[in-house]
């Protein structure tokens, strides 16, 4: 697959990696709680020859163990000294460790091994010790045989091969997947969103900032972008939501080769509560259509699939359903132009691809009741132009809805059936206090109980204690006490 | 369509459709941390990097410091998943070094 000079790299850093941390971790623990004057010492030490290191060590262990020095200098380093040269793994401990037996307390550390380690040292210099390291890190895993081919080494380290060069991979990914994504929304602002397009001729403040001079759209991680407009009759704001693939995200990708995902653009228009009436229509394919009914709550309320078309009508693909509360409020909300444009048969056949559903509510469960919403698929960054069509619906549908009123007729079925369910709504909230009424009661009163329980018992022990006393002086002798 | 919101907007006197004065700034919608997704791949990351720290398996540090990457790449609330990934990075970063480092286990030397 990959040629073995390429393989070797991970390798070579990883080894590299692996020394500095060696080292550095061993230095530390060797340099830590010293003081500035023995400093020095420990500094003439370390650059030294074999022999003078030696004899400086010999002089060391030979001297009788200075216990004053070794309580008054600094107390806490013998303890750092003991934890860290058991625990080197390699027998071949570094020169140096001169320092840290003036501090070697003989009668605090017993039966342990570090004192013999000097013995050993001459056969190592300081040169000589580093290059030592990752051969005693790589016996860990591996038999020590020194020369090892190409394919040896590839298969002891595949784990770390594989591992490393998929972050690798991954970080690449990151990049490349993020500038992606950016530039699928950049490319859906400039199309919509800049001077003279269809939201700057619609909205008075465009972005999230206060419309002078700020970004227009709000990234919220690497895969969702956010674009906000307001200032319009008949609305209080709309809420643009782009999610995009996770292509910045390498797993995820990988996740999306088996469910695909596409990219997804949610309008959600707040429309004013007096300028929206009862509507409730909802747009989408037959299938979604038939999840949507079943999982939205206002629409599992109030509306149903509309079976079909109202007479007389042309009407939606035969791909698409509808549904709503009521078969006028829905022909009338798709009219002849919608249907020319967008969802009439001719225009679906082009435009279906990038239509997911359309949902008007006026009793949406959340913040905001009156909310109309689009979900559209977003096309790749040079094709944008293909949902102008959909974009133009946005403001279409605010000032159709924002300006239609119900006809008497079906006013009067629209109303019943909504303050049937604000009673439903009143009752079960009622339910729900009561229950909560009576469930603290019952915890009330069982607390009340458990009291009484204790108090009782405590009575029952004092009176039994004072039966018990009484018996105690009938049975004993009466002996009578003279103070003096 | 377009003509159609043209038509829209003229049967509405051709007036322009902005009205600044109702014009009101962004409000990002207040979410408490039980509503915000559930990062699995911190999760994963934490369950790998316990796994390979408990049965020095270096594979599983190495998968919980890929999971790491992915949580650190789809990161939304800086300061709430750092805790949860720091974590996990921590249990990947210790189950490398006593797999690295510690001394040889007995019989697993090869794992």
């Amino acid at each position: 697959m990959a040629p073995p000079t390429r393989i070797r790299l991970p390798r070579a850093t990883l080894i590299l990696i692996l020394l500095a941390l060696h080292l550095s971790l061993s230095l530390a623990a060797q340099f830590e709680g010293f003081d500035s004057d023995e400093l020095p010492h420990a500094a003439a030490a370390d650059p030294a020859s074999p022999d003078d290191d030696d004899e400086g060590l010999d002089l060391d262990v030979d001297l009788p163990p200075p216990p004053p020095i070794s309580v008054s200098v600094s107390s806490p380093s013998p303890p750092v000294t003991t934890t860290t040269t058991p625990a080197n793994p390699n027998p071949t401990t570094p020169p140096n460790p001169t320092p840290s037996l003036d501090f070697w307390d003989e009668d605090e550390f017993e039966g342990i091994p570090v004192p013999e380690s000097p013995t050993s040292d001459p056969s190592s210099t300081p040169a000589e010790s580093a290059p030592s390291d990752p051969s005693a890190a790589d016996a860990a895993e591996a038999p020590p045989a020194p020369p090892r081919t190409p394919a040896e080494l590839l298969r002891a380290f595949s784990i770390e091969i594989a591992c490393v060069s998929f972050l690798i991979c991954f970080l690449l990914n990151y990049f490349t997947g993020k500038k992606q994504n950016e530039a699928i929304a950049l490319a859906w602002a400039t199309k919509f969103a800049t001077r003279d397009s269809i939201f700057d001729k619609n909205f008075s403040l465009l972005g999230t900032g206060d419309g002078k001079d700020t970004p227009l759209l709000l990234k919220e991680g690497q895969d969702v972008f956010k674009f906000y407009a307001s200032g319009r009759r008949f609305c209080q704001g709309m809420l643009a939501t782009m999610e995009m693939r996770a292509r910045h995200d390498l797993l995820s990708k990988l996740l999306e080769l088996v469910f695909p995902r596409k990219d997804t653009i949610t309008f959600e228009v707040v429309m004013n509560d007096e300028s929206m009436d009862h509507v409730m229509v909802a747009v989408a394919r037959k299938k979604a259509a038939k999840t949507m009914q079943k999982e939205e709550r206002d629409l599992q309320k109030f509306a149903s699939v509309l079976a079909s078309a109202p007479a007389g009508k042309k009407w939606v693909a035969d791909e698409l359903s509808v549904v709503a509360e009521s078969k006028e409020v829905a022909g009338d909300m798709i009219s002849e132009a919608v249907l020319d444009q967008v969802l009439g048969e001719k225009a679906f056949e082009k435009l279906g691809k990038w239509f997911i559903s359309l949902h008007f509510s006026d009793q949406l469960a959340g913040s905001y009741k009156k909310v109309l919403s689009f979900k559209f698929v977003l096309p790749d960054a040079n094709n944008m132009a293909e949902m102008t069509k959909l974009v133009a619906l946005v403001p279409f549908y605010i000032d159709l809805i924002g300006r239609y009123k119900l006809s008497s007729h079906a006013r009067s079925k629209t109303d019943a059936a909504r303050t049937k369910a604000a009673q439903e709504a009143f009752r079960e909230l009622q339910g729900v206090r009561q229950e909560t009424l009576l469930r603290k009661k019952a915890e009330k009163k069982k607390l009340m109980e458990e009291a009484e329980a204790k108090l009782s018992a405590e009575v029952l022990r004092k009176k039994e204690e004072k039966e018990r006393n009484r018996q105690m002086k009938k049975g004993a002798p009466k002996v009578k006490m003279l103070r003096s | 369509m377009k003509e159609a919101t043209t038509s829209g907007g003229a049967s509405a006197g051709a007036n322009d459709p902005r009205q600044p004065t109702t014009a009101r700034p962004y409000a990002p919608p207040k979410l408490s941390s039980q509503d915000l997704p559930v990062d699995y791949a911190g999760f994963l990351a934490v369950v790998f990097g316990v796994v390979g720290v408990m049965m020095h398996y270096k594979v599983c540090s190495w998968i919980a410091i890929i999971f790491c990457a992915q949580s650190l790449a789809n990161m939304k609330n800086f300061e709430n998943d750092l805790k949860q990934l720091s974590m996990a990075f921590m249990f990947a970063v210790m189950g490398l070094v006593t797999n690295y480092f510690g001394p040889p286990r007995p019989g697993s030397a090869k794992r």
